[in-house]
């Protein structure tokens, strides 16, 4: 695609519209769906699944090849949990924040390493599901509802005192903080993942061979990190929930 | 950009079923698997560590028994040395008191013989002095 230089800015922004904005709608009952996203996540459940289930066939006491690999993950995903949780309250959150780290994980690695673009979609196209916000806000909820769920069932209605619990000057900030926290997990997700899918698009179409390889690379790091950062914050959320601020034992 | 619709709620409730399945098939089997594994290596250690302990136990008492064998067995060769010089003492004194008493036998010997060639030289002396006596009278 050759372009006079004057016409870069303009065509960065149509670009940019255009890779954003489009979606390729499914009607399901009256409410749209985004199809891109949803065909890009069965792709990672299907591919988490397959990887489970293939490394589960035959465990052994002495691991090799996918089982090995798979184990590592598992222990990689516990140490995360339990750094975050702590030795005592960590089991039962280990399949919740691993499956974040996991889905998000292969969700970003697959937008940045599948060649998407060769399939053609009517509308829209396919990429990574995290760079769509209905997938972060929905992921984001979810932690919302599960750091709620722990300190309702670790605390009952006490849960509250922690709203009020230093002091109730601070009340309106506590309930504050449980808008932000989704609020922030969602955006910084989509927009770290979006952000990366767009540079590295303008790259490839403004240079198509080799320049694009380094800012790839950065992306693949940051995508590594995003999922990273959102399953530890997750985590870190949870311990909140469970551990209050005046009635722990530690 | 922010274009929310139906696809929010239906992907919570495919995570949702993804962490069920992830669950039954990865965390609970794999982390099954994991338990196992550290706690077999925690007991076989544990045993190991007995085994050793035990053994370390064994080598101590064989170490004390050499000890006292060592023990028995010096004073063995102790009392065997001075039995032994015992013997040899005795023996010596015996040989030394046999030796004495040939000496003293060889001695009474001795001074018979001396005395009876005493005698026999006194008389020898006096024939001698009656013969010297008998020429110088003879002589004068």
């Amino acid at each position: 695609m050759m372009m006079p230089n004057s016409l870069i800015f303009s065509n960065f922004l149509s670009l940019a519209e255009l890779e954003v904005g489009r979606h390729f709608y499914w009607d399901l009952g009256g409410f749209s769906l985004h199809g891109q996203v949803f065909l890009t996540s069965w792709f990672v459940i299907g591919l988490l699944v397959i990887a489970t289930v293939l490394a589960g066939r035959d465990r052994k006491q002495i691991p090799t090849g996918l089982q090995n690999f798979m184990e590592y993950v598992l222990e990689f995903i516990r140490n995360l949990a339990k750094n975050q949780l702590g030795e005592k309250e960590y089991r039962p959150w280990v399949p919740f924040i691993g499956t974040l780290f996991l889905f998000i994980f292969v969700s970003n690695w697959s937008g940045a390493l599948i060649p998407w673009k060769f399939i053609e979609l009517p509308e829209g196209e396919l990429a990574a599901p995290t760079g769509d916000i209905n997938t972060t806000v929905a992921l984001a909820l979810l932690v919302s509802l599960a750091y709620f769920y722990a300190g309702f069932k670790k605390r009952g209605l006490g849960y509250f005192s922690k709203y009020v619990e230093p002091t109730p000057i601070l009340l309106p900030i506590a309930i504050l903080e449980d808008f932000t926290k989704p609020l922030s997990l969602s955006f910084r997700l989509f927009g770290n993942i979006l952000a990366d899918e767009l540079v590295v698009a303008v790259l490839v179409l403004l240079v198509p061979l080799f320049i694009p390889i380094p800012v790839m690379m950065l992306g693949l790091f940051t995508s590594a990190i995003q999922a990273l950062v959102f399953a530890t914050l997750a985590g870190a959320y949870i311990h909140e929930a469970l551990e209050g601020h005046g009635d722990d034992d530690h | 950009m922010f274009d929310f619709d139906a696809t929010l709620p239906l992907m919570a409730i495919q995570f949702l079923v993804l962490v069920v399945l992830l669950d039954k098939l990865f965390y609970t089997p794999f982390g099954k698997t994991l338990d196992d594994r550290s706690e077999y290596v925690r007991s076989r250690r544990l045993t190991a560590q007995e085994r050793l302990d035990s053994s370390k136990k064994l080598a101590e008492q064989y170490e004390a028994e050499l000890v006292d064998v060592r023990k028995q067995g010096q004073s063995i060769v102790a009392t065997a040395q001075a039995e032994a010089q015992q013997v040899a003492s005795a023996e010596i004194a015996e040989a030394q008191q046999a030796a004495q008493r040939q000496r003293e036998a060889a001695q009474q010997e001795i001074d018979k013989q001396k005395q009876s060639a005493m005698a026999a030289l006194d008389g020898q002396v006096d024939q001698l002095s009656n013969q010297i006596v008998e020429k110088l009278l003879t002589a004068a």
